[in-house]
């Protein structure tokens, strides 16, 4: 097999490499032992950075009360072999297609930008992501609510999402009670655990930096946190109940 | 079935008057085919067009060489991936659904607003071509709409009447659907295993009853004097895969070459599809 | 549409289906050999007030029964209709009146329209204006109608035809997809339908016999020249309706007539309309043929009318996860964090194919599978001819 370099812009069906040499990454897919490209766009090739990752991995664990284990963890699987650079394909670098550049003629920078947000390639909630939703409405049961922002990615479509009661929060989770945790019109940062059922994803709150970052009081104003289940409006001082997310350093 | 909810226009097809001149007067004279049998007519492709959708295509066949005879006009807009709808049960795949619809005014007969029968038909042999190429497992619990338009059929305008031949544009048709509806998916940014394209082949007999038939690529109905037999095919060249086979005519059975080389040419008529295809695609991403 | 109803089988129950399917000969879930089709009864004749009518029971369940109405029908003369008699037969002017029909007897002058036949299927469960329904329909009429040699049985005289109606109706749910069923009970019922005996002449307005005993079939029968057949009494009809088959493949292996569940797992599946006409036709191309080779067979000549691809379900069933992705046995210590989540998402989408673990499949059907199903349906003496010969069985009463 000679060394060639994998292409810089892909279409569908392309070859991209052999899959002894690449792991496949998205907008790619495995066929026959080799790598095509799935998607349009431009191939990227990621270096495996393992401790790097580690690093990242011990960052995003916020100290706090550690989740007691409630469950039976079997024994961690053997390391895969040597990891492999990844080869991925994404739309979202293109600056538009064909028929945007009549479109970025017409009127400089921001334009461009908004046709740049515009092609990038939509995405889907998935397991594991983290999401900016707004709640719909709230039941003893679990609140409704519209995922909105995906990761770093604005969507497109709004989907449907369910925090149900026992995914509120980590400890006590008997106690917990919809109404005091969300309301209606609140931003929330929640973690998607499951595609759910036909219409709902299925969300948690349960880490400390997940719950409420934007709320609004009865007043209509808009409110601050000041502990971890409450919010005080600044400007009657009166506090409201709800699942706080731990602000984050910016 | 009809439609009340808007102002349509007469009902039937009204035929232009036909002058009794010396070229009706005389046995209609067929325009021969003046390609190549194993040359498809030039074909203009392009992405982005509709800025609304998330990917779109727009198609156009090369009008041949004899004035009056209109080419293919296709646009396809693809929307989504989005949410289905409520009442809809869950799904691990994207859930694709095809519309083709003729505009009103793309054929001698005129079309009405409420998809008729073969457009239906039509949508369904799309998605059988489709759902092959596209990775369904990538998009859980979504759903993508793949909107086609016939802007202007491929029907010839010089004959005053209907020939009963409607079933070859449509397979022309739609080896034109399957082509732009890839340029779109593409476009979209839905993954796909491969470009399919759509690709037509004919068996004709050109010289009277008793001539030997002949195989001919991109065949146009009013260039032959009967068509045999056709087929339409959906073709993914790298993987080397047929993902939608339409075959109608009569061919005897005893002679199963006669099918094989008709399939052959409509896969060979789907390469040169393709090769406009990638061309198109290439361009839109430099 | 119909083929890709839901199947409830799990990835397991699949990955086993399609492993024994694979193997040669192939294990079917019910028993038969790949070429076998299921039980069915049939009986023709059922309905009084049709011209011809049928019924067929799989013995799955799944019923249909079809009856075939006829109308006399005023056909549409169009300005340019005299052209086309110049066209054909070569006759001065497009005068009607001085009897050239009897001119020139030995032309075939009948025209037939697609538009003469009007067919409905009806599936309970399904909306009229269902994709799938439309698209039964479609690859059942086109099979009917592609030789363009129907539309002309209908044809009466210049300015009369008769508008056939087909309505096929399922009675049954679907419980398998029923192309198979609807295209055996159409055939039968055409086979069954008798249009009343003409006894007007020329282009005036047409006027029947009022015996029933003497009107014709459609289909018009021969009493066979060879000894074989058991009965004397026994007619067939030389040139029959088409039949429609689904054939799938699953590996290398071609099966005939699967079952709902066994269509889950194709790979591939065609429906393949293919008629018998008698041996001597016009069209010169089967003559080049009967040249090549003298056809020895006793009468059947069959014809390849049309095929269509089926969309397999098979593409829309859930993955299995294979052990060496699957969380619980070890996959991913913890997994705990979103970004070794992720990760193995997405390997779970992207590895190599796993015995044993079911993968919905993707891209088309290869090249050398697809003319294979078609070879094998066209073989003579093979299951094309089994199947016509046990529906000539069926008393035609």
């Amino acid at each position: 097999m000679t060394t060639t370099a994998p292409p810089t812009l892909a279409i569908p069906g392309q070859l991209l490499g052999p899959a002894s040499r690449y792991q496949p990454g998205p907008g790619t897919h495995l066929h026959d032992a080799n790598l095509y490209a799935s998607l349009l766009g431009h191939v990227h090739v990621a270096q495996p950075q393992q401790s790097q990752q580690q690093q990242q991995q011990q960052q995003r664990r916020a100290p706090g009360p550690a989740k007691r284990l409630t469950k039976i963890t079997p024994a961690p699987a053997p390391t895969p072999p040597a990891e492999l650079p990844t080869i991925s394909v994404s739309v979202a670098a293109a600056g538009g297609g064909a028929g945007a550049g009549a479109v970025v003629v017409g009127d400089g920078g921001p334009v461009a930008g908004e046709r740049k947000q515009k092609k990038k390639r939509e995405v889907l909630p998935e397991v594991g992501n983290v999401v900016l939703c707004r709640v719909v409405r709230i039941t003893p049961r679990q609140a409704v609510v519209a995922i909105l922002v995906c990761g770093d990615s604005v969507l497109e479509a709004e989907w449907q999402g369910l925090i149900r009661v026992q995914d509120v929060r980590a400890t006590e989770k008997d106690r917990v009670r919809i109404y005091e945790s969300f309301r209606p019109g609140d931003v929330v940062r929640a973690e998607v655990i499951s595609l759910g059922d036909q219409a709902n994803y299925y969300l948690s709150t349960t880490r400390n930096e997940l719950g409420v970052v934007l709320a609004v009081s009865e007043a209509g104003n808009t409110m601050q946190p000041v502990s971890w289940k409450e919010f005080r409006d600044p400007e009657t001082g009166a506090m409201e109940l709800r699942k706080v997310a731990q602000p984050q350093p910016q | 079935m009809a439609d009340r909810r808007r102002i349509n226009g007469p009902a039937g097809a009204t035929i232009p008057p036909v002058f009794d001149d010396a070229s009706t007067r005389g046995p209609k004279s067929i325009k021969s085919r003046s390609r190549p049998a194993n040359a498809t007519r030039k074909m203009y492709l392009k992405t982005g067009v509709t800025p609304s959708a998330s990917g779109s295509a727009y198609l156009e066949i090369e009008t041949s060489a004899t004035p009056g005879v209109s080419g293919l006009k296709l646009s396809c807009s693809v929307h989504g991936p989005r949410s289905l709808p409520r009442s809809a049960p869950f799904s691990p795949h994207i859930v694709l659904s095809t519309h083709v619809k003729y505009a009103p005014f793309a054929t001698k007969q005129r079309r009405g607003y409420l998809r008729d029968p073969s457009e239906r038909d039509l949508g369904i042999h799309l998605e059988a071509a489709l759902r092959g190429a596209i990775i369904a497992d990538r998009w859980p619990k979504s759903g993508v709409d793949i909107i086609i338009s016939i802007v202007e059929g491929d029907q010839d305008r010089e004959t005053s009447q209907l020939q009963g031949d409607e079933v070859w544009d449509m397979m022309n048709a739609l080896g034109g659907c399957i082509t732009v509806a890839a340029a779109a998916l593409a476009d979209a940014g839905i993954d796909c295993v491969d470009t399919v394209a759509g690709g037509v082949a004919a068996l004709v007999q050109d010289a009277g009853e008793d001539s030997i038939p002949t195989v001919v690529v991109d065949p146009i109905p009013s260039e032959h004097e009967k068509i045999l037999a056709a087929c339409c095919i959906a073709y993914l060249p790298t993987r080397d895969e047929v993902t939608n086979l339409w075959f109608r005519g009569d061919l005897p059975a005893s002679d199963i070459d006669l099918y094989t080389n008709l399939v052959e040419k409509g896969i060979q008529a789907s390469k040169n599809a393709n090769r406009v295809l990638v061309g198109c695609l290439a361009e839109t991403i430099q | 549409m119909a083929s890709s109803q839901h199947v409830l089988l799990s990835p397991a129950e699949l990955a086993y289906l399609h492993a024994s399917l694979s193997l040669t000969p192939p294990i079917r879930p019910d028993g038969r050999s790949p070429t076998q089709f299921r039980p069915l009864v049939a009986e023709t004749g059922i309905l009084p007030g049709t011209n011809g009518s049928a019924r067929i029971c799989f013995a799955d369940g799944t019923e249909a029964i079809v009856g075939v109405k006829a109308e006399v029908e005023r056909t549409a003369q169009r300005p340019g209709e005299d052209t086309i008699f110049l066209e054909e037969g070569g006759v001065e002017g497009g005068d009607d009146a001085d009897g050239d029909g009897e001119a020139r007897e030995g032309v075939d002058k009948r025209k037939g329209d697609a538009a003469w036949v009007e067919m409905t299927v009806e599936i309970p469960g399904l909306r009229d204006d269902d994709s799938g329904t439309a698209f039964l329909s479609a690859m059942l009429s086109e099979a009917l109608l592609s030789d363009g040699e129907f539309a002309k049985r209908l044809w009466i005289n210049r300015r009369f035809h008769w508008k056939l109606y087909l309505d096929i109706i399922l009675i049954s749910p679907p419980l398998s997809y029923p192309l198979p069923l609807l295209s055996l009970t159409s055939h039968l019922a055409l086979l069954s339908t008798r249009l009343p005996r003409l006894k007007s002449e020329g282009d005036e307005d047409p006027f029947f016999d009022d015996d029933w005993a003497a009107a014709p079939y459609l289909y018009p029968r021969t009493t066979p020249t060879t000894t074989s057949s058991t009965s004397p009494t026994t007619t067939t009809a030389a040139t029959r309706p088409p039949i429609t088959l689904l054939v799938m493949a699953v590996g290398n292996n071609i099966i005939f007539d699967p079952s709902k569940e066994e269509l889950t797992v194709a790979d591939v599946a065609l429906a393949v309309s293919v008629t018998s006409t008698a041996s001597s036709t016009s069209k010169p191309h089967t003559d080049n043929a009967d040249l090549k080779e003298p056809d020895t067979e006793a009468g059947r000549n069959l014809r390849l009318l049309s095929i269509r691809t089926i969309d397999p379900p098979s593409r829309l069933t859930p993955p299995g996860v294979a052990n060496a992705a699957n969380a619980a046995y070890g996959a991913n210590n913890g997994a705990a964090t979103g970004a070794t989540q992720k990760m193995l998402e997405a390997q779970t989408a992207e590895t190599e194919a796993v015995e044993g673990v079911w993968k919905a499949p993707r891209g088309g059907a290869k090249r050398r599978v697809l003319g294979a199903l078609v070879q094998k349906v066209l073989e003579r003496g093979g299951v094309v001819d089994e199947v016509l010969d046990a529906l000539e069985a069926v008393d035609l009463g």
